[in-house]
């Protein structure tokens, strides 16, 4: 039989770059295999999803060289619309992969454009929502929906024609645990059905057990292969080697579970906030993160109830919490668990409905914590404003003053960010703009950094820079606030962890 | 074909049962209906207004309303015409349900107008020429702001790409309208999160921060709203293009569009007073 998918010696180079993407990439993924591309950032396994489902070289232009069959097809030369019955894509962001406001025209949206009768499309629909288990979602508006109900969607409309092969790009990069297992169960269904899956993937623990095989990429070539049983024996130690996210996340999950009963024991935090207490884990704590923190926490909440109204009112009470100087808490729990709006609540952005914030001991005004607090988005390029990173630093400083200036250049030291001083901050990674931003508020004097999912979509080597960027705000005495599903951040670097949904249940 | 087909408006929603997404999601789903409890984003109230879908009319009349707005800016029609046009256009989006939108056009013409009205040198105030300009501009754009608020508030994007396929607009004309109205949805977010970006950095924050200093808040405000239009037109286009939006051949709808006597009506009664205004009739 011949494979879904044969490269053979292909190469691929964008259009304006001086590397080449891919390299000499020989690979056969024979039908109803699960096979998983992973690497670090850079190394081309999104680009080798993109050459499979004809993006690359037909909408991001380039060289292209060797050859390559998708479903027996050619996908460089071919139009691009005689993939779409064959070949479902997914992609990295759920908010910018669908094209119509509602459910139902979403999933009728391929069908359509393939011309099928109009009777076949709503019989396909309800199919598919069915399979999909999105019938309660069909007719609702896809932009209120969560981001694990966005993509699935996206999975649903993939598979809309049938398809024989799905490409999905990073589909979890911005999902929660809960969401993901989710996709795992829909992958599981798609793989019983005979489809061929092809998934780039930063985080691979979830995918245990379901992938057949797994493609190792590095630096545009292919670096190894493995099967499942053969990759899934690595040692820890060896997947950290070749950059990889950790396959098993058992220690992790431990470790925070670890730092969650030391917040209630060590905070001396409400008794209802956590009842469980591990003998021992609170001198653990002690050596670890006391010695440098003041008495006084900078921040602290009392009786506090957040939330909003309107629509779809939510009110949220939280347990008294205290965040001191030099802290790295994590903020955790499903999507809905009110993180976001707790966020906003601690930044000033949103009243609180009762209780109060108090900030160095006096009771604050969601005025004076939009003052202190400093909230590094997730999509960080809502919060750069200026044309160079020198300038985006000192924006509401006054740019004469030699101290701003010798403070600006200290603070492009710290972050690493000498060497772009002078570039614009869109033409940086994504991991600089976070930077950037972090520059801003220290330039601020800020006290209170919230990051709101810093490591997403990063592999293993962007995530611990993240960490250790953490540690070194901390040591200046900052105090962290990070808001994260990543698990391996959370264990390695938080000093302690809120998990906002089990408190929901005391 | 179409014939086939039970829904007559332009949505699907009213006639979907909407069911507790918890009682039909799939196992293992429960965290679902907790997610979108929280979910602070945009909430425009597109749920409640699915309901009233039904009585908005049909896209190619909206584009015709549009169309007439235009016509009445470029044939300069006296003050009575607009008044009952911007009356005839309000209609429509008050039977389409959005009453605060209606309200706050309606309130904002009147305002305007009474601004225009006002004579500068009968107040002694000869610096109230430039308002008085100003407003009265500003009131010929408006009813094209209504109308064309009207048109995309209202209308589904697979609406929309069924009305202007069955006109017979060409392809690359479809295709960025329809990316066009995809993304309004997406500014209104993203200027939410700027705002509250611009706010933690203390630049133009607090009610009257925009006007103190509205050209550099304009920039600021701009430039990641278009960084980020960039990056979501890519996404978009990628995602559309995998789905077959620009393959050649026949694309069916399975949203039925139909023009009703209602839409008649309405093209007829905009086109009376713009008429009898270019005649000459209406002073």
């Amino acid at each position: 039989m011949t494979p879904e998918v044969y490269s053979d010696n292909m190469s691929f180079t964008y259009e304006h770059a001086d590397t080449p993407a891919l390299m000499n990439i020989m690979l056969s993924i024979p039908r109803g295999q699960c096979v998983v591309l992973c690497g670090a950032s850079g190394c081309g396994k999104t680009t080798y999803s993109r050459v499979v489902n004809g993006l690359a070289p037909q909408f991001f232009h380039g060289a292209f060289a060797g050859s390559q069959r998708t479903c027996g097809l050619n996908p460089a030369v071919i139009p691009i619309d005689r993939l779409t019955p064959l070949v479902g894509s997914v992609f990295q962001n759920p908010k910018t992969q669908y094209f119509n406001a509602n459910v139902t025209d979403e999933l009728a949206f391929p069908a359509e454009n393939i011309g099928l009768p109009a009777d076949e499309i709503d019989r396909r629909v309800n199919a598919v929502a069915e399979r999909f288990g999105v019938t309660g979602l069909l007719g609702r508006s896809i932009f209120h929906l969560s981001g694990g109900q966005k993509q699935r969607i996206a999975m649903a409309a993939a598979c809309m024609l049938d398809p024989r092969l799905v490409v999905l790009d990073e589909p979890t990069s911005n999902l929660d645990q809960a969401a993901i297992a989710d996709m795992r169960v829909l992958i599981e269904a798609m793989k019983a059905r005979g489809l061929t899956i092809v998934i780039t993937e930063h985080r691979l623990a979830w995918l245990n057990g379901v992938a057949d095989r797994y493609v190792v990429f590095d630096g545009g070539r292919i670096a190894r292969q493995y099967e499942a049983d053969e990759f899934l024996a690595l040692s820890p130690g060896c997947i950290a080697a070749m950059g990889l996210r950790a396959l098993d996340l058992g220690p992790y999950r431990r470790r925070i579970a670890e730092l969650e009963t030391r917040s209630g024991a060590q905070r001396g935090l409400s008794p209802n906030f956590d009842g469980r207490t591990t003998p021992g884990s609170s001198q653990l704590g002690d050596e670890a993160s006391s010695g440098m923190q003041s008495p006084e926490p900078l921040l602290s909440t009392r009786d506090l109830v957040i939330g909003y109204r309107g629509l779809d009112d939510f009110t949220r009470h939280i347990p008294d919490l205290e965040f001191h100087a030099g802290d790295i808490i994590g903020l955790m729990g499903h999507n809905g668990c009110g993180k976001t709006t707790l966020v906003r609540t601690l930044t000033g952005l949103a009243k609180p409905i009762s209780g109060s914030v108090t900030l160095n001991g006096r009771t604050a005004k969601p005025r004076d914590l939009t003052h202190a607090g400093f909230l590094v988005m997730q999509d960080v390029n809502y919060q750069l404003f200026s044309d160079s990173v020198r300038e985006e630093l000192m924006i509401g400083l006054d740019e004469t003053d030699p101290a701003v200036l010798a403070q600006a250049n200290r603070v492009l030291v710290d972050l690493d960010l000498a060497r772009f001083a002078d570039r614009h901050p869109m033409s940086l990674s994504g991991g600089q703009k976070q930077r950037v931003a972090i520059g801003s508020a220290l330039m601020c004097g800020k006290e209170l950094i919230i990051l709101d999912e810093p490591t997403s979509g990063l592999d293993r080597y962007h995530m611990e820079q993240v960490g250790e960027l953490l540690r070194g705000l901390a040591a200046q005495g900052k105090t962290i606030l990070v808001v994260t599903h990543d698990e391996e951040l959370a264990a390695g670097w938080c000093t302690r962890i809120v998990n906002l949904e089990r408190t929901f249940a005391a | 074909m179409r014939s086939s087909f039970s829904t007559e408006s332009v949505t699907s929603d009213s006639r979907t049962p909407l069911q507790p997404p918890a009682a039909t999601t799939a196992p293992g789903a429960p965290a679902f209906s907790a997610d979108t409890a929280g979910l602070p984003s945009a909430r425009s109230g597109s749920s409640r207004r699915s309901g009233l879908a039904d009585r908005t009319l049909d896209p190619r009349t909206k584009l015709f309303l549009l169309l007439t707005a235009n016509l009445m800016l470029f044939f300069h029609v006296t003050l009575t015409t607009q008044i009952i046009m911007v009356v005839l256009f309000l209609v429509p989006l008050t039977a389409a349900g959005r009453w605060r939108l209606t309200a706050n056009f309606a309130v904002l013409y009147a305002v305007l107008t009474a601004l225009g009205l006002l004579d500068p040198e009968a107040l002694g105030l000869p610096w109230l020429h430039v308002v008085s300009a100003l407003a009265v501009g500003a009131t010929m754009m408006l009813p094209c702001f209504m109308t064309g608020a009207y048109a995309f508030t209202t209308t589904s994007a697979s609406a929309f790409i069924c009305a202007m396929r069955r006109m017979r607009v060409p392809e690359t004309v479809v295709i960025p309208c329809v990316v066009v109205i995809r993304f309004f949805p997406t500014i209104a977010e993203d200027y939410r999160q700027i705002r509250n970006a611009m706010a933690l950095r203390g630049i133009a924050s607090g009610g009257w921060g925009l006007v103190r200093h509205p050209a550099q808040s304009l920039e600021y405000i701009l430039i990641p709203l278009l960084m980020n239009a960039t990056t979501v037109a890519q996404d978009l286009s990628v995602a559309a293009l995998t789905k077959g939006l620009g393959r050649e051949g026949e694309h069916t709808s399975r949203t039925l569009i139909r023009l009703r006597a209602m839409d008649w009506l309405a093209m007829v009664a905009v086109v009376i007073p713009l008429i009898l205004d270019i005649a000459g009739v209406i002073r």
